[in-house]
């Protein structure tokens, strides 16, 4: 699946890029900043490359390059979460779905369904905007309790998404011979689908999870934008939800999470392009 | 099976989707841990609240209230928003703001497609050559970028800092024609970027396979001029494909429109479901979350139908969905 020799550099780029965010989600707490929430009362609105602040800082007097370590933590937080549970069930349900068949199938296609019926984001917005209400308008809900409840809220609007991938993966690869030879030979549905569906099917959904990191990402900051998500400024999204206020005065405080995120994104994709174009060159030699 | 079986599977497989997806959204409203109606109206004394609590059916149990949820909802009552004294309707906010999402969608559409097939056309035509591979990179970063970084640039640059273009609110057409269009023009860009890239890239795809074709080859033996072979004999099968996605990201766009709407304060459903969600109206999330699920599907069996009467080589290929 990875040849690594015959990496263009658009994916060299793109493979370090991501590696760049990894690298700071895990290991940017250990990185001698201050907290992201520590105020430069003198330094307000100041612009990227000056000294002290590489980034500049907003008009808040937040420095923005360590907002943007503490962005990227959450940020890519949130993502692979969603995007490891959505992709655990949702192939969990798609391939037990394609390989019993029969009753089992209906339902679970039925529910995919219903998932797939609403736009991605009604559905987020729905979902998040419902499990994080309180009694009271005025009292905020802890940044902790957002961060779950996004979290579940892009797991259910991916399984669907990968569950449905899953299922027709599997139903292509169920009828070939090797599976029958399998099943004659008395071999156990469970190891079946161990030892030949899950093998076959994971390039193809791995392919699409490059996809859907993008999607949850997107999703993330546009729940942020509209107040749902992040609220104080702790990812990307809701950087970009804060910079709107200092829209007029500091743009760059805008650019900076939009550039990020939008590289994260276009490197995500064109791995999964990649992906699924070296899947359909083993498909047509097979 | 007969053909007219199929079609009666497909509408009543699509009627028990609905039926789920307002379920589902029913049950979610009454999985909320804290009192509905006092989140309807937090100003309110116990006896307005216990009026409410009878009048919308929350008293009923999860399946009652759905019930009578949908039976008012089929009656094209949609319930109330609650934080104007109870006075204003959804379906008399929705019909303020449906025609306006359906026009920025038209308009979005409208541009996508005008940009997106004469850039299709060439990329495939010049397939593997150097306009080819830049069109296709550029598209494919377009594609990667989403709509509200869009909007947010075009805000800084073309509103504030030119300030050619306002950058919040909507106008009628008899507000002036001009002023509408002016309104209209960043939304509109913003929805249409990411779908410019799409369109193309599949039209491009869709007019190599054609390309291929024998009686293009046939064509081209006639001495048919390369202009008239790729927009008569290549164009008009390919467009099938390019319109049926087209039809289908119309549901898509109603996602991308909240934020696009809330951003530039546009009046239209999106911005509804962000002042319902603001408001915590959640009536009203839900009759929007509900009609916004029934045009998307409803688009989607119209498209199936459609496409199968336009082009019956589509007939077949969809046994298993």
């Amino acid at each position: 699946m990875f040849n690594i020799s015959k990496f263009t550099k658009p994916t060299w780029l793109s493979v370090s890029w991501l590696g760049l965010m990894l690298f700071l989600a895990v290991f940017g707490s250990l990185l001698p900043f201050k907290s992201w929430k520590f105020v430069y009362e003198n330094d307000l609105g100041v612009v990227p490359f000056s000294p002290g602040h590489i980034l500049g800082t907003d008009n808040n007097g937040y420095d923005l390059l360590v907002s943007l370590v503490a962005g990227t933590r959450m940020s890519v937080f949130i993502a692979i979460t969603a995007v490891s549970l959505g992709g655990l069930i949702g192939s969990a349900l798609g391939i037990t779905a394609a390989f019993v068949r029969g009753k089992v199938d209906t339902v679970m296609s039925t529910v995919f369904n219903v998932g797939l019926a609403v736009p991605n984001l009604v559905l987020a917005l729905a979902l998040v905007s419902v499990l994080a209400t309180n009694v009271d308008i005025n009292q905020a809900v802890p940044t902790w309790r957002r961060v779950m409840v996004l979290i579940i809220s892009l797991t259910i609007v991916l399984i669907p998404i990968l569950g449905r991938i899953a299922r027709g993966a599997t139903l292509s690869w169920s009828g070939r011979d090797f599976v029958t030879a399998a099943r004659s030979m008395g071999m156990r549905d469970r190891k079946i689908i161990m030892k030949h569906i899950v093998p076959n099917v994971l390039p193809a959904l791995i392919a699409v999870a490059f996809l859907a990191v993008g999607v949850v990402i997107i999703a993330e900051a546009s729940l942020s934008i509209l107040g749902v998500g992040i609220p104080d400024g702790a990812s990307w999204g809701g950087m970009i939800a804060r910079g709107r206020n200092d829209l007029e005065y500091s743009p760059h405080v805008l650019y900076i999470p939009i550039i990020v995120l939008a590289i994260t994104v276009i490197s995500t994709n064109h791995l999964g392009d990649v992906i699924r174009a070296s899947l359909d060159r083993r498909e047509s030699k097979v | 099976m007969s053909k007219f079986g199929f079609w009666l599977q497909r509408v009543t497989q699509v009627l028990i989707v609905l039926l789920l997806v307002t379920f589902g959204a029913s049950l979610l409203l009454r999985l909320i841990p804290v009192d509905l109606a006092t989140i309807l109206i937090p100003n309110g004394s116990e006896s307005e609240r216990e009026i409410l609590r009878t009048e919308i059916g929350l008293n009923k149990g999860p399946i009652g209230y759905y019930l009578q949820w949908l039976g008012n909802f089929v009656h094209g009552d949609l319930g109330k928003i609650y934080f104007s004294g109870g006075t204003e309707t959804v379906s008399g906010h929705l019909a303020k703001a449906m025609p306006r999402s359906l026009l920025l969608m038209a308009y979005t559409q409208v541009l996508a497609l005008s940009v997106a097939i004469p850039l299709g056309v060439i990329s495939a035509y010049r397939a593997g050559r150097r306009t080819d591979r830049i069109i296709s990179n550029v598209l494919f970063v377009m594609s990667s970028i989403p709509g509200f970084a869009i909007a947010l640039i075009l805000i800084i640059v073309v509103g504030v800092k030119l300030a050619w273009l306002p950058t919040l609110g909507y106008a009628t057409y008899s507000e002036g024609i001009w002023e509408h269009f002016k309104h209209m023009l960043m939304p509109v860009l913003s929805l249409s970027f990411g779908l410019i890239a799409t369109y193309t890239r599949l039209l491009r795809a869709d007019m190599i396979a054609s390309l291929r074709e024998d009686y293009v080859t046939m064509a081209m033996s006639k001495g048919l001029s390369d202009r008239r072979i790729l927009w008569k004999h290549v164009f008009r099968p390919s467009s099938i494909t390019l319109f049926t996605s087209a039809a289908l990201s119309m549901g898509g766009l109603i996602g991308g429109a909240i934020v696009i709407e809330s951003i530039f304060a546009t009046y239209g459903v999106g911005f509804e479901i962000f002042v319902a969600i603001a408001g915590r109206q959640y009536i009203s999330l839900q009759s929007c979350v509900a009609v916004i699920a029934l045009f998307y599907v409803f688009f989607n069996l119209i498209v199936d139908i459609g496409s199968g009467f336009v082009d019956p080589r589509t007939r077949d290929r969809r046994v298993n969905v």
